[in-house]
């Protein structure tokens, strides 16, 4: 018997030590911070001797359908000027992102070698020692002014810009407004009359169809307003919290321009922006705000027309962000494809039917896809300005889209919505 | 003199302990010891405070009197209040209307009842959004034309209903557990006993409440303790078909997790979520290993 017990001891030391070796490891590289420069140092070293080897990249991006063609055409000039760089594609969420990246970077691995994530996600994971940096890649006087705001941080560049989808406002079918005898408004007054006169037109669900996902559609609407009736400046002090939303200039916003809209049924209930696309083309609906991309959704570009709310002296551009983890084992070809999307890319991007417009200032209107020229040129007129919920992020970002979703069903709840959002505001 | 225990069944145990320990145990430890930091430095119990004390949580400025958010504790309260007797009652009315022998085709109309817990929990909730869609779906529809028009209306848009549709949702799919547990139960209790209770000149509620439901609690005893677990780990159904929207109606605990560790990646509450979540489900989950011994 004491020789079984000797042995079952042994045994379930065995196991104990195994177990804490194991646990030892995972621990160790959720903490270990030093080990990041060795890895780095050693994946250069292996790079140098493949160079003229055949390197897989690997790139992860939130585009598919049309969108995703009109990306490839971009990767596919960069192969043909790369023939050592064969680049594959995958199709992810940010939002899905978000979960997976954080663990991946900790233990000092990624998914892909170049990615494409929000600004302020990228300057988080920079600040973090996770991404490479830029400052001496790509010269920032070549971009429009404020676009690498959102990807730097202490001096430090972490993400590049590639195209930027522009939010101007309500599209609207030329065709339709012809049919009806429709105009687009010239004044706020003109512009209520307008939703009052497609709300009797026979058919019509409601005049402005409101786009619904995880919310984004709504806060692109909501910042118009807010840019139309606050300027840029009150749209800047929002994101960095020298405003607040119960400020009483924000609030009239609200209650005299947006709510009473929403109180008239002007606006629809949130549907699933896509769908929302195929009802508003069909004719269920007469307006809807969209971002520039829905030029390359629709049957017929040529039909789109355009109101920005009367006044409106901003916009918001939104540029998609590149990265390139420090773990990729590929930096040198890496850092290549992401200056290539950050430049030439660019011109080759905002000539497909993508929707986008270049934040590179050497792209010219004439390197545009002809529906997108006359957007391009109202666009380099007005003030460009970044996303709100975007710029701020994290789980504000998603508290902005519950609370709009809120606020869109039940208009009366305004006060509650900006007393969160003030609540909630990530404390500096 | 007491018989020396035999060792043999540890033996057998450790297969399962060599991959329990590293990663099960292990973070469960650390996540617990993650719960007691913020920021890298120890807090006590400030993190459970904050998350305790937090509106997202419990929200007892509109508890009960005004409409939700109520937070995603009472939420969770609510779901289970809701979806644990109507899962069971369905399931057991279900099992008896199906019995083989009283029904033709039972086999084929229960398999349509089990689907819900066969599809992945992910197109669940898609299905979930799409049942109660205004225009699209079934719920509002049905409801509409019966001329309750305050109910064809998109459910999960609204928070008075947004946390309801989850729910019936969440039913829909849990059914089909509870109905196959209890038809297994039933067809376990001998034909004998149900015969003598008719010589004995018993009505078939006085069987039911004699015979069936009595013989059926070691089913009912697991039924209840899987359906607890079930309530307060939902995830996936919230996740897809509302986000715990709008405005936080319809958070659940799980959700709210979530949305500490991948959205304002604060890994810290998201542990004390955790952490809460584990303790609750720990009590039916003793329970049940209790009731089964």
């Amino acid at each position: 018997m004491s020789t079984k017990k000797m042995l079952f001891s042994l045994l379930l030391i065995g196991v104990l030590a195994f177990s804490i070796v194991a646990s030892g490891c995972i621990g160790g590289q959720q903490t270990t911070t030093s080990a990041s420069t060795q890895t780095t140092t050693k994946t250069t070293t292996t790079t140098t001797t493949k160079i003229q080897e055949q390197v897989t990249l690997k790139v992860i991006g939130p585009w598919s359908g049309k969108e995703l063609d009109a990306f490839m055409k971009v990767i596919k000039a960069f192969e043909a000027q790369h023939p050592n760089i064969k680049v594959e594609y995958k199709t992810y969420r940010a939002e899905d992102l978000a979960t997976i990246l954080p663990l991946q970077f900790e233990s000092k691995d990624t998914p892909a070698d170049v990615i494409a994530m929000w600004g302020w996600f990228i300057t988080k994971m920079g600040e973090k020692g996770h991404l490479m940096t830029f400052n001496n890649v790509i010269n920032p006087d070549e971009y429009i002014p404020g676009v690498l705001d959102a990807v730097t941080a202490n001096g430090k560049i972490y993400g590049v810009p590639f195209t930027a989808a522009a939010k101007p406002g309500f599209w609207y079918r030329k065709s339709f407004f012809k049919k009806y005898g429709l105009k687009p408004p010239q004044t706020w007054d003109e512009f209520v009359a307008l939703l009052a006169k497609i709300k009797k037109i026979p058919g019509i669900k409601a005049p402005i169809v409101s786009g619904d996902s995880v919310g984004w559609p709504l806060s692109d609407i909501t910042e118009h307003f807010i840019l139309t009736f606050g300027g840029a400046q009150m749209q800047l002090g929002l994101i960095s919290g020298k405003i607040k939303w119960e400020d009483p200039q924000v609030k009239a916003i609200f209650e005299q321009r947006l709510v009473p809209l929403l109180k008239a049924g002007y606006f629809s209930e949130p549907v699933e922006w896509t769908s929302a696309v195929t009802a508003w083309w069909k004719g269920d609906y007469a307006l809807y705000f969209m971002g520039t991309w829905i030029t390359g959704m629709v049957d017929d570009p040529n039909d789109l027309g355009l109101i920005s709310l009367p006044g409106c002296k901003a916009m918001v551009l939104a540029p998609d962000y590149f990265m390139v983890p420090k773990y990729t084992a590929h930096p040198k070809e890496a850092m290549e494809l992401a200056k290539f999307l950050a430049t030439e890319g660019q011109r080759i991007h905002v000539g497909t039917n993508s929707g986008k417009l270049a934040t590179w200032k050497k792209v010219t209107i004439d390197d545009y896809w002809p529906p997108m020229k006359d957007v391009a040129k109202i666009v380099s007129n007005v003030q460009a300005v970044p996303d709100l919920d975007d710029s701020v992020g994290g789980e504000w970002q998603k508290t902005f889209w519950d609370q709009l979703k809120l606020l869109w069903v039940q208009p009366d709840r305004l006060d509650d919505v900006l007393k969160t959002l003030d609540e909630k505001f990530p404390k500096k | 003199m007491r018989k020396p225990r035999s060792l043999t069944p540890l033996f057998f145990l450790l297969p399962a302990l060599v991959l329990m320990v590293p990663f099960v145990i292990y973070p469960v430890l650390k996540t617990i010891y993650f719960s007691f930091f913020l920021n890298g430095k120890f807090v006590g119990l400030d993190n459970y405070r904050h998350v305790l004390l937090s509106s997202d949580i419990i929200n007892l400025e509109r508890f009960p009197t005004k409409s939700p958010p109520w937070g995603s504790l009472i939420n969770n309260i609510i779901f289970i209040a809701i979806h644990l007797p109507s899962t069971i009652f369905l399931g057991l009315g279900l099992a008896l209307l199906l019995r083989k022998e009283e029904v033709k085709g039972s086999s084929l109309i229960k398999s349509i009842v089990f689907l819900g817990m066969v599809i992945p929990m992910i197109v669940g909730g898609l299905i979930t959004r799409f049942l109660f869609e205004q225009g699209a779906g079934v719920i509002p529809s049905v409801l509409g034309a019966l001329g309750i028009k305050s109910l064809d209306i998109t459910w999960t848009a609204f928070p008075q209903t947004a946390l309801f549709a989850v729910i019936l949702g969440s039913i829909w799919i849990w059914t089909g557990f509870s109905m196959l547990m209890y038809s297994a139960g039933l067809a376990s209790i001998p034909k004998d006993y149900y015969e003598a209770a008719l010589i004995d000149g018993a009505n078939k509620f006085q069987i039911f409440k004699n015979v069936t439901w009595p013989l059926l609690k070691p089913i009912t005893i697991v039924v209840v303790a899987m359906t607890l677990l079930w309530d307060l780990k939902i995830f996936d159904i919230v996740y897809v078909a509302t986000g715990g929207g709008p405005g936080g109606a319809s958070m659940v605990l799980a959700l709210q997790m979530w949305d500490y560790f991948a959205r304002e990646l604060n890994y810290n509450y998201a542990a004390v979520v955790a952490v809460l979540l584990t303790t609750l489900t720990l009590i039916p989950a003793m329970w049940l290993i209790r009731r089964r011994e």
